[in-house]
């Protein structure tokens, strides 16, 4: 019975990725918790707390592309991994023949898009409407892809820990996910924190999105964009590499 | 010698490395041992069946081997490649129809099968005809666009066995698959699995299903409380209880005490009620049908079934497990229950 298709090792990794992430859009991006937690949830956020403040809309535009990116792309891995686990089809990739990294890089690629495509509303909607700017497109596109990738990563690291049920992956997950807002400059300046909350703000991964977004557009930016895109690529790694040992912990305990 | 070389390892590995080889396979979940030490083979192209009752590591065992699991101790290798150091070429061996049809509900067949194929890395062109063809086997081509999730239990058993089936694995891992099924899904998944296996294909098939495995398996491993506690033909394993014979008693009328009556015919260690009929386990049917004439014939009784009957592959496990004496012993009839369960669909 001879197998004559196999292609190499990465490429085959790559393709596998890509074909979970395609399964995984088409199968979760319309379910009401995606929708709920990744769609609403921080368009609902960001209104409640900007609505009557003195800010002009425009320069708010930052925090919102940043709070989608954070909500949109961290909530596919709770929604999908829970339920794949209860109903065993997460069994599949555990004995499909690709490694445990293309896996979750396919989870991951699955929320990195649905957060890519949540969070350019705001982007085409400041600029089409508000007068928005966009000075460093580049700066714009880095803070988007490393964000997404980062954010999804942490979703899925989440999902992945130990003795979750699919009804209470997302209570941590809140649990972490709405503290952050708070020391991340989403509703004062990281300057004008006292010093332990700038520290605070510094290992904040979605500091790091806000500031990005706001040096795209042409904002002020407190730590320097060099430090913003190590911070997130650093963070991007670690939640995947917790995430990859999480997993291997439930296979050691199921 | 004929063959030297790579030709010669070429020969060796089509003849001699085992299907399957499992060492000192063992897992513990938390204290509980839940598989204890435990080793065997599968030989290629034949039906291996894992026989126990619920929780005796049947399943357990199966995600080791599979790589679903990472076993606390010991190894599992899938045609010569151990699944733990190199999982990729192993996996690529295999066919895994979980005890739960792990099918994708949102998705259609087709999709369900197409997906299968993604993952293993399949050309587009080859895994929609792998799809077509296996669709069209199973009797689900006609409703290939339909979502599984309104498929019948047994429509999406077929399916998750087609899934299995899509990367044309050497070995087919089948966890319980006729549980809980109507006869006729069940009855048309063993034959679809006997001749998969007359193709060539190796089967690994656990099931608490006795006459299952006494009707399919080539060689059977009873497995007991994570242990395995024999393996051999079923027909072998029948052998090795030759005293355990029986004869077969129906009468056309009943009497009162006549358990306790037929409990006290010479040679005769036990009876065993079933239905109508009373099962007296000798070591010497001769004598104990001569006392069953007897005894018809004093009491005015009227013998309508007389049969002698050997040794089953039911009598063996409940010999190895000792289900149904622990169960007396205790006198409960949880365990009882569970033996009968065992052998159901035994025909005599």
């Amino acid at each position: 019975m001879g197998r004559s298709w196999h292609r190499t090792h990465l490429s085959r990794e790559v393709r596998v990725a890509w074909a979970i992430a395609t399964k995984d859009m088409r199968t979760y991006y319309v379910r009401p918790p995606s929708l709920m937690f990744g769609v609403l949830f921080p368009f609902a956020l960001f209104l409640s707390f900007s609505i009557g403040r003195n800010t002009p809309i425009s320069t708010q535009i930052p925090v919102l592309i940043a709070q989608t990116l954070f909500f949109a792309s961290s909530s596919i891995g709770p929604v999908v991994i829970p339920s794949e686990r209860a109903l065993r089809t997460f069994d599949r990739f555990l004995t499909a023949p690709v490694s445990l990294l293309a896996v979750l890089m396919g989870k991951t690629l699955a929320g990195f898009i649905f957060g890519v495509g949540i969070s350019v509303i705001p982007i085409v909607v400041g600029v089409a409407f508000f007068g928005t700017q966009i000075t460093s497109i580049a700066a714009l596109t880095l803070c988007m892809f490393l964000s997404a990738l980062g954010f999804s990563a942490m979703g899925i690291m989440f999902a992945s820990m130990p003795g979750q049920s699919p009804g209470t992956v997302l209570m941590p997950l809140n649990f972490v996910r709405i503290p952050l807002l708070f020391v991340s400059g989403v509703y004062m300046p990281i300057k004008d924190l006292p010093a332990w909350g700038q520290v605070a703000a510094m290992f904040s991964p979605l500091t790091h999105t806000i500031e990005l977004a706001r040096y795209g557009l042409g904002g002020g930016n407190f730590f320097g964009p060099f430090v913003n895109i190590i911070v997130l690529s650093a963070y991007m790694v670690v939640f995947l590499f917790v995430g990859i040992r999480f997993h291997i912990m439930n296979q050691r305990r199921e | 010698m004929f063959f030297s070389g790579g030709m010669g390892l070429l020969l060796r590995s089509m003849t001699e490395i085992p299907a399957v080889e499992v060492l000192n396979l063992t897992k513990n979940y938390g204290e509980l041992l839940a598989v204890d030490h435990i080793n065997f083979d599968i030989k290629r192209g034949e039906i291996f069946g894992f026989l126990g009752p619920n929780g005796a590591g049947k399943t357990t065992t199966i995600r080791m081997i599979t790589g679903i699991s990472i076993p606390t101790q010991g190894s599992a290798r899938v045609m010569g490649y151990d699944i733990q150091r190199q999982p990729i070429e192993a996996k690529e061996q295999m066919g895994i129809v979980p005890e739960i049809s792990n099918v994708y509900n949102e998705l259609s067949a087709w999709d369900n099968l197409v997906f299968t194929g993604r993952l293993y890395d399949m050309p587009k062109g080859y895994r929609e005809s792998r799809a077509g063809e296996l669709l069209k086997m199973f009797g689900l081509y006609e409703r290939r666009s339909e979502k599984v999730e309104g498929f019948s239990r047994g429509m999406k058993r077929r399916v998750c066995i087609a899934m299995a089936l899509m990367n044309k694995s050497s070995i087919l891992f089948l966890d319980e698959p006729t549980s809980g099924l109507d006869v006729e899904s069940v009855l048309t998944i063993r034959e679809l699995v006997r001749e998969l296996n007359q193709e060539g294909l190796t089967v690994f098939l656990t099931t608490h299903n006795i006459e299952e495995a006494n009707q399919m398996c080539d060689r059977v491993a009873i497995i007991n409380r994570g242990r395995i506690a024999a393996i051999d033909t079923p027909e072998r394993l029948k052998r090795t209880l030759e005293s355990l014979q029986s004869v077969e008693i129906a009468f056309e009328k009943g009497k009162a005490n006549l358990i306790g009556d037929l409990k006290l015919f010479p040679t005769v260690n036990g009876v065993i009620k079933e239905g109508d009929k009373f099962r007296l386990l000798t070591d010497d049917p001769p004598t104990a049908l001569a006392s069953a004439w007897k005894y018809a014939e004093v009491n005015g009784l009227r013998l309508i079934t007389v049969n002698t009957v050997g040794p089953s592959l039911e009598d063996v496990f409940v010999r190895l497990t000792g289900i149904r004496s622990t169960a007396e012993e205790e006198g409960g009839k949880g365990k009882i229950s569970e033996a009968r369960e065992m052998g159901k669909g035994r025909e005599h």
